[in-house]
């Protein structure tokens, strides 16, 4: 009963059908510091928070909060110990304003239950100035950014007398600046001493902010320490228990003929004459910040909101793309940036998640599908791209993140596209997938296959990139190779 | 892992390792609900458990198992199809006057009566791909237009004298078996071929799984989509041929609720409202529970009120099942 | 989100279909409007005005109960008939009768659409000191209207039973087979059936349940009912229709010989089967009879005479013997 720790976990254990997602965990996090859990996707890092927020209730262990034991049936509960927790995604009324967000189930009324409107908005008004947090509070939550979205929860813990918060995976979709700002959010709940668990997959972030490290692998405890004991490389290999030398695995390959070249691609309001070309083996990389149009050019390139000008030019020969499937015609692919709302087909198998883009392949001539060949086809590609499923009839909604991208990127590769575009290929995945992708990657241009990438991680794009577009608000705003290509390069580049 | 692990894994069930009670009932629960219920009424009444009453049992429920694989296919995209009661009278009505003795060859009457039955589905699904419309909507629409039709064309009426080839589709028998069941019989072995075994399927599982992924994906979504309420409507319209020739009239109110039957059916064999899942043994299935309920209840006379009571307690489990299922995702 | 994204749905059209269905009765109204004024200020004050709502022009039957009205107008001075159809939907009858009250029609003849609401419709016609003769449709409360003319539904299912009894030589084993829970013909017939049952010993109800007025289900039931093991000398329906869907369940299984079956309605269909004797006993609701008896009152009504409470048009039982008589009533 150290009077150090606000919050102590014993023993934890937690199992679902068929698997154990938490074995005899423990945690011990001190009062007024930013505790990082670390952990590859599927580690129970996930399960973990949600039964310190009650979500769940663990099979065996104790949790004791303020030197108290505590059982905690529902979020209720532990909202009124004053726990609060920022998910990964936000889960806002979007059609309400910030005000009636920020007070959802706790309104302040009058008698009969009539809101009260006006002291609402006032009472939200004092609390972002006392956050220091610019946000109107007669706004309607669907308009905000989602950095502005996730200041909102954040306030919404503070008015609650939140001692501590959760932070799911919070700058997984917020730009660079807001992730400075947020930061500074929490260095001042901080200073408030409020305690604070951060989740992240991101190595810098960890070792600038937080005090002390959890790490789990595969639901059990690995370790915990302080921050300044690890350095990133001792973190990864606490992370996955082996050595990784080189993070981003990047092999020489013979650069050919232009496979794709894009003239003055325009599309009002979203980017502007963005031109560029990418050979057989290459690997362009897109860099940008979040909202430089880098994601539309991409998406007018494959289809799905064609673009009102320029040229697209397939092996040097005119093509008119106006959907996705002419895109595909002319032997593309793309791997979208949402995972779950526009690549993966949550409560189908891994098998038809995989055939869907290359279906014609697969058919005898009554055009009913060769089961055999479907099953050799999906097999080799779970073995080839070590996807980890029990089965090619496992749902892929059931599989962790990096191992649903690996299935998507099997479906494209099935397709077995000239040229594949990557948005964001390993947002939100574990380091050992990443890492795996990374070296798919470098394999399918020694192929011949020329791959465009778009990401948000500047290491991976230098990591991986030959070339280097960089494009901010809605423009190309130059072009680096992969030799002179740098961290301060690009952003000059950005902010020039 | 290789091919022959994951071959091997397969048959072991996956990770999910032994077979546990929840992962049974999970899978096969409303089989369990089948066979639980048949137990229950042949302890309750002797004549349940015959031939004779099993097949009348299936008869009976071909006519609304055949809409509810139709329903099936549309529930799957996250559609719903409410205009197949409405399309059987439609149906009925326009193959009675075609089926009057002597006048038209069968086959004229048959191609006529799906021919009816596939248009009102591709009006269905074109409204709904081409302009972005709610299916709900959609079909609420045809709904109240082909009944509507229907009653135009007769005034009201029933139509009688039919042809006894034509009536042969509904009331007779081959090798033993009423013709009916038969007809039920192909049209769940074709469905389930095309749902599982085709593109047409496995499209429509991705544009129910995930729609925006599935045009990514390099699907014409509107093109199936408006394949999907032609087989839909064509199912209809085989209901209606074999409704028709089984009370051998052709009626204008014939088919009224038949939708929702038809989508009880489905649900309660697990086909999600939320799209994705759904398959035609389930659909089969949880017609059989429908029939087995009503013939079972009817035996035992049971009052009519009660029925209806029992009846809805059961659609609403099935849904709370499905919900719990689809939550643990 | 998507379950309330259907629920919002469902709401919102449901809100649409009542404003479309305002709409369309308004539009009706308004046709129907232009001839009445035109007549009333032709004539001054010695015309008479009488709005006639029925539930559905497109049914056979009430095509005839108007026919009779329409009969009997001609052969009346001096008196106009609006004729409105309701297309079954109860919500656009009171549309209509408001209309009616507005424009101040002499009296209303209604057949009501849904037996619930017809309540509050007689309710407002009184308020508006417009008598309401309610015509075919007997509710609770229709003591209100100033008149109720029809058939005792009671008295079908009398009829229909004793006639069954009669040929069962009072006594066997009796199945009915009621229509749409809860509307009044089946309650009624129904009851008719029981009363007459309960007069013989030797008879009684071996089954009883609901095929909602459809051949279909009527031959589902009693199929079921066939195998249920029960032995059935008579089936009693509430309607033709499904009468006729159990005589062809149970020619299926070979066992309609030696049964009796029983309908109401006396439908082309079913004459077709009294006629080839499959189908022994069915009831006539006289339609003419009930158009003209309606008019009539209204019109007494409407020049301030005393009127009858109840007007009873009288049923006709029709069997193999006088069946001709009818089937030339359909032509």
């Amino acid at each position: 009963m150290n009077p150090d720790y606000i919050l102590e976990l014993t023993n934890i254990t937690k199992e679902f059908p068929g698997v154990k997602a938490l074995d005899n965990i423990q945690l011990k996090v001190r009062k007024g510091t930013v505790h990082a859990l670390m952990g590859e996707n599927g580690a129970g890092k996930s399960t973990l928070m949600k039964i310190i927020f009650g979500i769940y209730t663990p099979d065996r262990g104790t949790i004791k909060y303020k030197g108290e034991e505590v059982k905690l049936s529902g979020s209720k509960d532990a909202l009124r110990l004053g726990i609060s927790m920022i998910h990964q995604e936000l889960t806002p009324v979007p059609e309400m304003t910030v005000a009636e967000n920020l007070f959802l189930g706790r309104e302040p009324t009058k008698s009969f239950g009539w809101i009260r409107k006006k002291k609402m908005v006032e009472d939200a008004r004092k609390l972002f100035d006392s956050l220091k947090i610019d946000i109107d509070p007669n706004a309607r939550m669907a308009d905000l950014s989602i950095a502005n979205m996730q200041m909102v929860e954040i306030a919404a813990a503070v008015s609650r007398n939140a001692d501590l918060i959760i932070m799911d995976e919070p700058t997984s979709a917020i730009t660079e600046r807001e992730v400075e700002r947020l930061f500074g959010m929490i260095a001042s709940l901080k200073a408030k001493g409020v305690t604070i668990i951060y989740i992240s997959h991101k190595m810098d972030e960890i070792f600038r902010i937080c005090d002390e490290i959890t790490v789990f692998r595969d639901g059990q405890f690995v370790g915990s320490k302080p921050a300044g004991e690890l350095n990133p490389e001792s973190l990864i290999q606490m992370m996955v228990g082996r050595e990784i030398k080189q993070v981003f695995h990047k092999d020489e390959a013979p650069i050919g003929e232009v496979l794709l070249s894009v003239k003055n691609l325009t599309r009002k309001g979203k980017f502007r004459k963005v031109s560029f070309e990418v050979r057989s083996g290459e690997i362009l990389g897109i860099a940008g910040l979040m909202g430089s149009g880098r994601t539309e050019v991409v998406e007018s390139l494959f289809g799905i909101v064609p673009p009102d000008e320029g040229e697209i030019f397939v092996k040097n020969e005119r093509a008119h793309i106006r959907s996705p499937q002419d895109a595909i015609r002319y032997k593309m692919g793309l791997l979208t940036e949402d995972r779950k709302a526009t690549g993966a087909f949550l409560p189908l198998s891994v098998k038809d998640n995989m055939i869907v883009s290359s279906i014609d392949g697969y058919l005898n001539r009554a055009g009913l599908l060769k089961g055999r060949l479907v099953n050799d086809m999906c097999g080799a590609f779970v073995e080839r791209l070590n996807i980890k499923t029990p089965s090619l009839n496992q749902q892929i909604g059931r599989l962790s993140g990096g191992n649903q991208q690996k299935v998507l990127l099997a479906r494209w590769l099935l397709s077995n596209p000239d040229v594949l575009i990557l948005d964001e290929p390993t947002r939100g995945i574990d380091v050992g997938a990443k890492a795996e992708i990374h070296k798919l990657m470098s394999r399918l241009a020694k192929t011949g296959k020329a791959i465009v990438m778009v990401s948000s991680e500047l290491p991976e794009i230098l990591g991986m990139s030959d070339r280097i577009v960089v494009m901010h608000e809605g423009e190309k705003k130059g072009e680096l190779t992969r030799a002179e290509a740098s961290q301060e390069k690009i952003m000059e580049l950005v902010y020039r | 892992m290789n091919e022959s692990t994951v071959v091997t894994e397969q048959k072991l069930g996956g990770r999910s390792g032994p077979f546990t009670l929840a992962s049974l009932l999970s899978r096969y629960g409303m089989l369990l609900v089948l066979i639980a219920l048949m137990i229950l009424m042949s302890l309750l009444t002797p004549t349940f458990l015959t031939a004779d009453n099993l097949l009348n049992i299936v008869r009976q429920m071909s006519v609304v198992g055949i809409v509810a694989i139709g329903v099936t296919f549309v529930i799957i995209t996250t559609g719903i199809d409410l205009s197949s009661g409405s399309v059987i009278a439609l149906v009925s009505v326009v193959v009675a006057t075609l089926a009057h003795p002597g006048e038209y060859p069968l086959v004229l009457t048959i191609l006529a009566g799906l021919g009816i039955g596939v248009l009102t589905g591709l009006i269905n699904g074109t409204i709904i791909a081409k302009g972005k419309i709610a299916p709900f909507i959609v079909t609420l629409g045809m709904m109240t237009a082909a009944r509507g039709a229907a009653l135009l064309y007769t005034g009201g009426r029933p139509i009688g004298n039919l042809s006894d080839s034509f009536r042969f589709i509904g009331q007779g028998s081959l090798l033993g078996i009423p013709v009916p069941i038969l007809i039920f019989l192909f049209v769940g072995v074709v469905s389930y071929l095309l749902l599982n075994k085709t593109k047409f399927g496995k499209y429509i599982y991705a544009i129910g799984g995930n729609e925006q992924a599935a045009r990514i994906a390099g699907i014409n979504v509107d093109k199936y989509k408006i394949m999907l309420y032609a087989y839909a409507g064509l199912l209809s319209s085989v209901a209606g041929i074999i409704l028709t020739s089984r009370i051998a009239s052709g009626q204008p109110t014939a088919g009224t609720m038949y939708e929702l039957d038809a989508i009880a059916a489905a649900v309660i064999g697990g086909t999600s409202l939320a799209g994705g899942i759904g398959t035609i043994g389930g659909t089969i299935i949880g017609a059989l529970i429908i029939g087995v309920m009503n013939n079972g209840l009817d035996l035992l006379n049971v009052s009519s009120y009660w029925q209806q009571i029992l009846k809805g307690a059961i659609i609403t489990t099935a849904v709370l099942i499905d919900s719990r299922k689809n939550r643990r995702k | 989100m998507k379950k309330t994204m259907f629920s919002a749905l469902l709401a919102s059209l449901i809100c649409l279909a009542l404003v479309v269905a305002g709409c369309a009765s308004k539009g009706g109204n308004a046709e129907s409007q232009a001839p009445a004024q035109a007549s009333g200020s032709e004539s001054g004050g010695g015309q008479i005005h009488i709005g006639a709502a029925l539930p559905d022009f497109s049914d056979k039957w009430l095509s005839y109960l108007q026919e009779g009205m329409e009969k009997y107008q001609k052969t009346q001075d001096g008196v106009n008939v609006t004729y409105v159809d309701a297309q079954n939907d109860a919500s656009k009858q009171l549309a209509q009768i408001e209309t009616f009250i507005s424009q101040k029609v002499d009296a209303i003849v209604m057949v009501p659409v849904d037996t619930v609401s017809a309540v509050d419709i007689v309710d407002r016609a009184n308020k508006a000191n417009i008598p309401i003769v309610v015509v075919n449709r007997w509710f609770e409360g229709v003591d209100k209207a100033a008149s109720y003319v029809g058939s005792e539904s009671i008295t079908a299912g009398v009829m229909q039973m004793e006639e069954v009894a009669k040929l069962l030589g009072g006594k066997g084993n009796i199945a009915i087979m009621t229509g749409q829970l809860g509307q009044e013909a089946q309650i009624k017939r129904t009851e008719g059936n029981k009363q007459v049952i309960g007069k013989y010993p030797d008879m009684s109800i071996v089954l009883e349940g609901t095929a909602s007025w459809d051949r279909a289900k009527g031959m589902a039931l009693m199929e079921n009912w066939l195998n249920s093991g029960k032995k059935i000398d008579a089936v009693v329906s509430n309607n033709d229709e499904m009468a006729i869907g159990a005589i062809m369940a149970a020619e299926a299984a070979n066992k309609a010989d030696g049964m009796i079956f029983a309908g109401v309605d006396a439908t082309p269909d079913a004459l077709e089967y009294v006629k080839s004797g499959k189908l022994q006993v069915t009831v006539f609701q006289n339609a003419d009879g009930q158009g003209k008896s309606g008019l009539e009152t209204a019109i007494k009504a409407a020049r301030g005479e005393q009127v009858e409470k109840n007007v009873y048009v009288p049923y006709e039982l029709v069997t193999k013997d006088n069946v001709d008589e009818y089937v030339k009533k359909w032509e």
